[in-house]
């Protein structure tokens, strides 16, 4: 007997077993026919698994490697759709574009056209700002669209289909979820944004023949844009993925992400151009890696105020962003309540 | 209550207390749980969800203190969890991946590697009937596939411990029984041992040899199905042709205790001599006595008795469903 509850002379209960009636009159019965059983080829044996699972970094490596191996592969991976693929892939192609306007330049040797295209599109400050930080066209329709497709499915979707149960009924911790998935969009990003800086420095080298003066020269500023597009891929990705995990709908943590972007810069530009003033930018995230990266660079800045600003700005906005997606993170659940 | 021979049981807690805030969840729970296969029931809001969560070492528990395959569910629930395979109730599958990739993608994350979580994924997958269907995307999957291919997931790892929460939500009668099928394979033959939950008693009676009730965040049964049938009252059921009510009064008169809907009746049995009662009674009033057997009750029974003595006003198990538990064809 149980010793939390006692049941002993309990009676169960009653209900009509054969057919409704009251007994008092004669009834037919209905007999139930049983259903017909038809024979299946199948025979189910359970078989033991013997091996062993491997430690914490398997586990990590397999989530970075479902969330990234995804953008090439379907096969066995978070399979990203044919548009978004190819929307990367044209993004990507275009970063690239200065790398194909240096090889013309080489091609034309030193003739006007070549000097033309090396002036436009070679090695300087400016041009280096421009390849990460340039608002038009890649801060305004590459870096921030590539992000929306990247990462707003990351944990939206888990959200939206349970899938996060599938990783905490499992030895992975929520540090690990979220690192991972941090990591995992931002080495996409990285791909393309970093990736495409990186070949575009070195193609300027190999296509001009340029020696190791050129290099000494170019180095620092070449490391203060390579900074600046860690910095741009870093903040977008912590923006991106809060946004994410506030979410059930990938559509949803898109486009917040481009009216973040969009809506503060249009907000502290229409501001700017009313009250002559630059400090609403800090609001922006845009302009507060623009900001830093002008600084990093060594060009000219466009803002009047100081660069403490963004550089305060830019902590808190990658701070609250981490902040909220730990939080979010930290509510997904297991078991529905 | 009883404990099986095991010397080790899969579960022990003591004093196990969760509170969220002011709402106690779970209040000084004491369980065993032995190898085998343990029906959790209760109703709605009875502390399932939190219980197995503590299982799980996802939650730390406020007070008291538990063990899962003599682990300690506070500080060791990642190695709780890899020796664990859980089934979630609702959805938890990508609907974008195959039946294939789903499984061996959950094998991975508990740490296998990349060939052996293959291999494995697709025994298992033949295991829970998807052989055929483990290429086909799971968006594809009807509700009973689903559902198996969340076992599926569960079971990668050959787990010591398989965890279902509503294993049947949503099937037809014919994944049901598969589902179950399995599930009792999977204790008989695998050796594994199965924690279930569910609204559906017969689905518990039929896979669990146990049943852990919880109401309100205690622990207000933890016995064997059987034991507890055993303690309430026996009685034969009779179904009668004409004349219940005068059959109904000739059996009180006759100092029974009779309880009757229809032509059905139920009579307290009284030793052997009850049956021959019975049928002076019909003998006496002239009605026929179509039907009588001694009536056996089942886990529905003893859930709705254990309500009665909880004074809910529970009058059967669907009074605990939601949509999402009602079988839909599939």
């Amino acid at each position: 007997m149980s010793k939390e509850m006692d049941i002993s002379d309990g009676v169960t209960r009653m209900e009509s077993a054969f057919g409704s009636g009251d007994g008092d009159r004669d009834a037919k019965a209905t007999v139930a026919k049983n259903a017909e059983i038809k024979g299946a080829i199948f025979e189910q044996s359970y078989r033991p698994w013997r091996g062993s699972l491997g430690p914490r970094w398997v586990r990590n490596y397999s989530i970075f490697r479902h969330h990234v191996y995804g953008l090439f592969s379907s096969k066995g991976h978070r399979s990203y759709p044919v548009m978004v693929r190819l929307t990367i892939l044209g993004i990507f192609l275009f970063s690239l574009s200065p790398v194909f306007m240096l090889f013309l330049a080489s091609m034309g040797g030193n003739g006007e056209l070549g000097e033309i295209l090396s002036r436009m599109w070679g090695i300087n400050r400016y041009n280096l700002w421009g390849q990460v930080l340039g608002f038009f066209p890649r801060n305004m329709c590459m870096w921030p669209l590539l992000t929306a497709l990247v990462v707003g499915g990351m944990i939206s979707d888990d959200r939206s289909n349970g899938t996060s149960a599938i990783y905490f009924s499992r030895p992975v911790t929520r540090i690990d979820y979220t690192a991972m998935k941090f990591v995992s969009s931002a080495v996409v990003l990285g791909f393309v944004i970093v990736f495409s800086y990186l070949l575009y420095y070195t193609s300027a080298i190999v296509f001009r023949g340029e020696g190791w003066a050129f290099l000494i020269d170019t180095f620092p500023m070449f490391l203060g844009g390579l900074l600046a597009g860690i910095l741009l891929v870093i903040t977008y990705t912590s923006i991106g993925l809060a946004l994410s995990s506030i979410s059930q709908s990938r559509f949803f943590a898109g486009v917040a992400f481009l009216a973040t972007i969009y809506g503060t810069k249009m907000v502290a530009f229409l501001i700017e151009s009313q009250f002559d003033s630059s400090i609403l930018y800090i609001f922006s995230p845009y302009d507060v890696l623009a900001h830093i990266g002008q600084w990093l660079i060594g060009i000219e800045s466009n803002y009047d105020h100081s660069l403490a600003f963004s550089a305060v700005s830019l902590l808190l906005m990658n701070g609250i962003s981490i902040a909220l997606l730990a939080s979010r993170v930290s509510s997904l659940e297991v078991t529905r309540e | 209550m009883s404990l099986e021979s095991t010397p080790q049981p899969l579960i022990e807690a003591s004093a196990l207390r969760k509170m969220y805030g002011p709402h106690l969840a779970l209040d000084d729970v004491n369980l065993t749980i032995p190898h085998g296969a343990t029906g959790i029931l209760g109703p709605n809001g009875a502390g399932k969800s939190t219980l197995f969560k503590c299982i799980l070492g996802l939650i730390r528990a406020t007070s008291g203190e538990g063990k899962v395959l003599n682990m300690d569910m506070r500080t060791e629930g990642h190695l709780i969890r890899s020796k664990i395979g859980y089934m979630p109730e609702y959805d938890s599958l990508d609907p974008g991946l195959n039946a294939i990739d789903q499984v061996r993608y959950s094998g991975e994350l508990l740490g296998m590697n990349t060939s052996s979580a293959t291999q494995r994924a697709h025994e298992v997958l033949e295991y829970v009937g998807l052989k055929d269907q483990r290429y086909r995307k799971i968006e594809t999957f009807s509700t009973g596939m689903k559902q198996a291919t969340k076992l599926a997931c569960a079971l990668v790892h050959d787990p010591e411990i398989l965890i279902c929460d509503e294993p049947t939500n949503g099937l037809d009668q014919r994944a049901r029984r598969f589902m179950l099928e399995t599930l009792r394979k999977t204790v008989t033959e695998g050796g594994r041992s199965v924690i279930m939950s569910s609204h559906v008693m017969d689905d518990v009676q039929e896979v669990c040899d146990r049943i852990v009730m919880i109401h309100k965040g205690r622990i207000v049964v933890q016995s064997n199905i059987d034991e507890l049938v055993s303690q309430v009252e026996e009685e034969i059921e009779i179904s009668v042709w004409g004349g219940a009510s005068e059959m109904e009064s000739q059996l009180s008169s006759m100092g029974m205790s009779v309880r009757r809907l229809g032509r059905n009746m139920r009579v307290s049995k009284r030793g052997d001599e009850t049956y021959s009662r019975i049928m002076e009674a019909a003998s006496a009033c002239g009605v026929q006595v179509r039907k009588m057997t001694d009536y056996e009750p089942d886990l529905e029974d003893i859930f709705l008795l254990i309500m009665e003595k909880l004074g809910e006003g529970v009058k059967g198990t669907d009074d605990l469903m939601t949509d999402d538990h009602m079988g839909v064809s599939v």
